[in-house]
């Protein structure tokens, strides 16, 4: 086993189990976060003064201090006060706190392109805000913010990568492991940094087809 | 509580280094940035290359790019320390995202004052240093700030290689007073303190600085 080709065939499942760990984290996170972004959203574009300022707070908090001390934060919060958390679940809900404030900026955007005619219309119909929301709003936001928010899924999937001091054993979890197996760091790292370049590069490929493809439709 | 405040020493130790890791990274990267940017526009063949810089750096972790650093050039007989590993890769890392912030601000000077200037005769140097960089540079300022941002964030993961900053000084702090809330509590809201005195310090500056555009 002295050439690339046979390690690399070491390498490969575990890196692949690994990718797909990432992946599979990123997503759940990634869709948790949207719900949360929405709620976000309205309560910052609501009546309440309180729910406004926390809005602003949360944003500020999430935006303004590093994944890794939130994830820390978070992972060691519910044992300390007696419940036990798996630190899957830790990971996902970190991931989907943090970019809840990214996305509710990415949605306000989105929010705010739409027509106030066409709110003023559901009213009209007595539709309710929330099928109003659900029905007119949402789809329309999810359109126009698509490609922002793949942006936002990459970058989710590059802050992700601390998740592996929690020993899940995601991308990067599963190359120091690798390391410690083959002693062949520098090979291992390059090649997991080649397995995120190629989930966010195709990523970012999808968000460009998507904007020019609606783009030309419009 | 008690104990924790015999702690506070440490955490401003901490605080110190987070703060001359990433303002040193911060720096290198902004230099390192306008290089690449300058070198682009000098050299037309280097554009592709710039291109593979930036998409390799912004398409990977920096977790990633710190371990082939620290961990995987002693193989190719570069051993650096953790903390001359940190800078690097931090200045690596932030240097493709200030050169992408100086091709935006490069890109909005418009392109009538280049050919203008070419139909002057001025020679390209002069057209880069005083027609193009005094504008993008007011351009860039008030966006330099959030890219320090982005740094003093990413240098928490460097206590992944135990770079003795703030967040690896909280875990010590934990593992020694087995208090998990305060110190980790303690060491998201000094983040927050330092990217938003970041936020504010860069917000003034950048207002000060291109003061003279807005008469």
């Amino acid at each position: 086993m002295n050439d690339f080709s046979s390690r690399f065939a070491l390498y490969w499942p575990a890196l692949i189990d690994g990718a797909l760990t990432t992946l599979w984290l990123c997503v759940t996170g990634m869709l948790a976060g949207f719900v949360l972004g929405v709620l976000l959203h309205l309560i910052a574009n609501g009546r309440s003064r309180a729910g406004v300022a926390f809005a602003r707070v949360y944003v500020s908090f999430f935006r303004g201090t590093p994944m890794l001390a939130q994830l820390l934060l978070l992972f060691y919060l519910p044992s300390a006060l007696g419940m036990d958390i798996p630190p899957l679940v830790a990971a996902a809900a970190a991931l989907a706190l943090n970019t809840a404030a990214y996305q509710s900026q990415i949605l306000s955007s989105g929010f705010a392109a739409i027509g106030k005619g066409q709110i003023e219309a559901a009213s009209v119909f007595a539709l309710g805000r929330y099928n109003t929301l659900l029905h007119i709003q949402l789809p329309q936001v999810l359109r126009l913010t698509l490609p922002a928010l793949i942006s936002e899924l990459i970058d989710v999937i590059k802050v992700s990568a601390v998740v592996s001091v929690i020993s899940i054993t995601d991308l990067m979890r599963v190359s120091q492991q690798l390391v410690s197996q083959t002693y062949r760091p520098l090979e291992v790292y390059l090649v997991a940094g080649l397995f995120y370049l190629l989930l966010t590069s195709l990523l970012s490929v999808l968000g460009s087809l998507l904007e020019r493809r609606w783009r030309e439709r419009c | 509580m008690n104990e924790l405040i015999g702690y506070l020493p440490d955490f401003v130790d901490g605080l110190l280094v987070t703060l001359g890791i990433s303002l040193a990274a911060a720096v290198a990267g902004l230099v390192l940035g306008f290089a690449l940017n300058a070198a682009r526009m000098a050299v037309p063949g280097l554009s592709a290359l710039y291109r593979m810089y930036v998409w390799l750096i912004r398409g990977t972790p920096f977790l990633a790019q710190l371990a082939v650093i620290y961990f995987g050039l002693p193989v190719i007989g570069l051993r650096l320390e953790a903390v001359e590993a940190s800078i690097l890769s931090l200045a690596v890392y932030s240097g493709a995202y200030f050169a992408e912030l100086f091709r935006t601000a490069w890109a909005s000077v418009p392109f009538g004052q280049l050919e203008a200037a070419r139909v002057h005769g001025i020679s390209r140097v002069r057209v880069f240093w005083h027609i193009q960089t005094p504008q993008a540079l007011a351009f860039a300022l008030p966006l330099l700030g959030n890219q320090v941002i982005l740094t003093i964030k990413e240098s928490a993961v460097t206590s992944i290689i135990t770079v003795p900053e703030l967040t690896m000084t909280a875990g010590r702090i934990v593992s020694t007073t087995f208090s998990y809330v305060m110190p980790y509590a303690l060491l998201v809201l000094s983040y927050w303190l330092l990217t938003s005195s970041v936020a504010v310090i860069a917000r003034w500056l950048g207002l000060r600085m291109t003061r003279h555009l807005r008469g």
